[in-house]
């Protein structure tokens, strides 16, 4: 079990730096679309399964696919000729070195177990912001509910306003993408 | 696993994410760096809605799957734009805010 984790954790962190690193944009994208196959793989083992469907169909089926036809339309030698690393790249490398260390160590010596009795103890008396409106959204408890049971639970019960902000928001991405990729603006 | 271990995993795309922003030129790879700081903070969401067994995680990862789909499209109209106007890909090109 540990095995998988770390293997897992090292397939995600290898994919990650081929990413970044990659000397052309396709192998980039290929090596983005393995790193979001194992974060889905990751959400899977975390019990999130929808959000790991999720992650397949938008993320690794959509967007993957956008990003692929963008470098098509681009003419293959330009992206070739462009210098790949920006003469900041060492003083950006040193820098953000120095905060992975500083924050890595701040994160893995904080204490995440005192956290969820807190919560687990404000929901239950009086109606802190989401918890218990979730609860009350939710289906009655008949047996075990099914993940994409909970998840719209609380999707469409607390996090109704922001789900139709994020479709207007969808609506102005669409059209400003088509804004911007027309001929004559 | 422990959720320190999901952190530091989520930091680590975030810092990759961060390097490749600023440090690389091609502009389509400076986007899927935007896409790998997103993945960093999905899975943080999803380590903690699996601490706390708070399902608002989760309905926040789909949330910011949906800001990345809007991201990826404007980030590509304007690819396609930017080579239009100056036959590159080079981020450093686009520093003129006019046509």
């Amino acid at each position: 079990m540990t095995l998988g984790w770390i293997l897992l954790s090292i397939l995600i962190g290898v994919c990650a730096l081929g990413v970044v690193f990659a000397r052309s944009p396709i192998s980039s994208a290929i090596s983005l679309l393995v790193c979001f196959m194992g974060v889905a793989i990751l959400y899977l083992a975390l019990r999130a399964e929808f959000v790991a469907a999720v992650q397949v169909l938008v993320y690794a089926g959509g967007i993957m696919v956008l990003y692929l036809f963008g470098i098509m339309l681009v003419d293959n030698d330009v992206l070739r000729l462009t210098r790949q690393v920006h003469y900041q790249a060492w003083p950006v490398f040193v820098l953000v070195l120095v905060l992975f260390l500083w924050m890595g160590h701040k994160l893995y010596h904080s204490d995440y177990t005192a956290q969820p009795l807190t919560v687990a103890a404000a929901t239950a008396p009086v109606s802190p912001s989401g918890e218990s409106s979730r609860s009350a959204n939710a289906p009655p408890a008949t047996g075990e509910s099914t993940n994409p049971q909970k998840v719209a639970g609380v999707l469409y019960g607390d996090f109704l306003y922001p789900f139709e902000a994020a479709s207007v928001l969808l609506l102005v991405a669409v059209v400003g993408a088509v804004f911007l990729a027309k001929k004559e603006v | 696993m422990s959720t320190a271990a999901f952190v530091m995993l989520g930091f680590l795309l975030f810092c990759l994410g961060l390097f490749g922003v600023m440090a690389r030129r091609n502009f389509i790879v400076v986007l899927l760096s935007i896409e790998l700081i997103f993945a960093g903070a999905g899975i943080n969401f999803i380590a903690f809605s699996a601490l706390w067994h708070n399902m608002a995680g989760q309905v926040f990862t789909i949330f910011l799957i949906a800001i990345a789909a809007g991201e990826a499209a404007i980030g590509l109209g304007l690819l396609i734009a930017l080579y239009r106007l100056k036959h590159t890909a080079n981020v450093d090109e686009a520093r003129e805010l006019k046509g």
